[in-house]
């Protein structure tokens, strides 16, 4: 087969235990002929020592890929590896903590904000601010006190764009963005260390 | 004459210290950026940096003078509902800051349900705060 395949891998794909991945899984595949065929080529076969993530990476698929076909042209686009993630059976009880995560949160923001509010003198500030306003003298002003208790959680709510499920718009708020830059460094954190290709060391035994 | 001269010298130095810092906090924690997203008012970012300066200079001048006026509770309502959101926005900025939550919910593997994990935050603030004031304060 003479010609131009083009090859983009994948960014992150998820597979099941022993599952066989083959190079349609791993990679976006164009070529001229026999295309079909050259999608089923199998890359990998996931084994029970590689726990969760494998990272395939385009050299291994390149020196597979010219076993089939020894005489084409690979154009490779994209990024130089995939992280497989091995899905294994869904771990439920992971829901299990969610109670206890929550009270915690709950109990200790709670804290937090009394300690807080003690720290600032908030109390002394706040019956000042009301005799200013008000003209009189209250131990307990709680005609301020108790809207500005509900603006606070108005305020993170507002700050993180979510009314419960509802958005206030469509942009992403910066949970999530933080969530999706988290999940990168992990990745190129994986893409690194799970790689036996990226990295050769001295004296190194495997 | 010449020490009136020092002091308000360190006065206008305090004053510069304490005002660039507090803009600075504020710049960091990014809560001016991230309402006139939510609002989409880009363009009016010069006179919301206007009503910061203007809310620092009068407050502190309240503050300091001690005044006295007879409004009607209701506009301590608001004043209040209003420092309660500043309070609340600058929480939720430094929670996100110190990635609280991306960790957490990743540990957990409830990656979808992240918002639980905030509202288990925003009630525990609201709890805290009213427990404080209505109960707390008097013990």
């Amino acid at each position: 087969m003479k010609g131009t395949v083009f090859l983009k891998m994948r960014h992150r794909i998820q597979v099941q235990p022993n599952a066989t991945v083959r190079l349609g899984d791993v990679a976006q595949v164009i070529a001229n002929e026999r295309m079909d065929e050259l999608r089923r080529v199998p890359i990998y076969t996931v084994k029970k020592k590689d726990r969760n993530i494998v990272i395939i990476d385009v050299m291994h698929v390149m020196k597979t890929l010219l076993a089939v076909v020894p005489h084409v042209d690979v154009q490779l686009l994209g990024p130089s590896q995939t992280i497989v993630e091995v899905v294994y059976e869904k771990k439920r009880w992971g829901y299990l903590y969610v109670p206890v995560v929550w009270l915690l949160l709950f109990v200790g923001s709670g804290l937090a904000i009394m300690n807080f509010h003690e720290d600032v003198s908030m109390q002394q500030v706040q019956q000042r601010l009301y005799r200013v306003i008000t003209g009189k003298e209250v131990v307990k002003p709680l005609w301020f006190q108790v809207p500005y208790s509900l603006g606070l959680g108005l305020g993170m709510i507002l700050f993180f764009n979510h009314f419960f499920k509802k958005r206030i718009n469509e942009e992403p708020s910066p949970l999530e963005v933080e969530m999706f830059q988290y999940q990168q460094s992990l990745d190129q954190y994986v893409i690194m260390h799970e790689n036996k290709e990226a990295m050769r060391r001295m004296n190194d035994d495997s | 004459m010449i020490r009136e001269f020092i002091v308000a010298f360190v006065g206008l130095a305090g004053g510069l210290a304490v005002g660039s810092g507090f803009v600075a906090f504020l710049t960091v924690l990014g809560v001016i950026p991230r309402l006139t997203q939510l609002t989409k008012t880009m363009k009016w970012i010069a006179t919301y940096e206007w009503g910061v300066v203007l809310g620092a200079v009068v407050s502190s001048w309240i503050s300091l003078r001690d005044p006295l006026f007879s409004f009607p509770p209701m506009l301590a309502s608001v004043i209040g509902l209003c420092s309660g959101v500043f309070v609340g926005m600058l929480a939720a900025a430094l929670t996100e800051v110190l990635n609280v939550f991306p960790i957490l919910a990743k540990r957990l593997g409830i990656d979808e349900q992240i918002v639980i994990l905030l509202m288990a935050m925003v009630f525990g603030k609201v709890a805290g705060s009213l427990f404080h004031w209505i109960y707390f304060v008097d013990r």
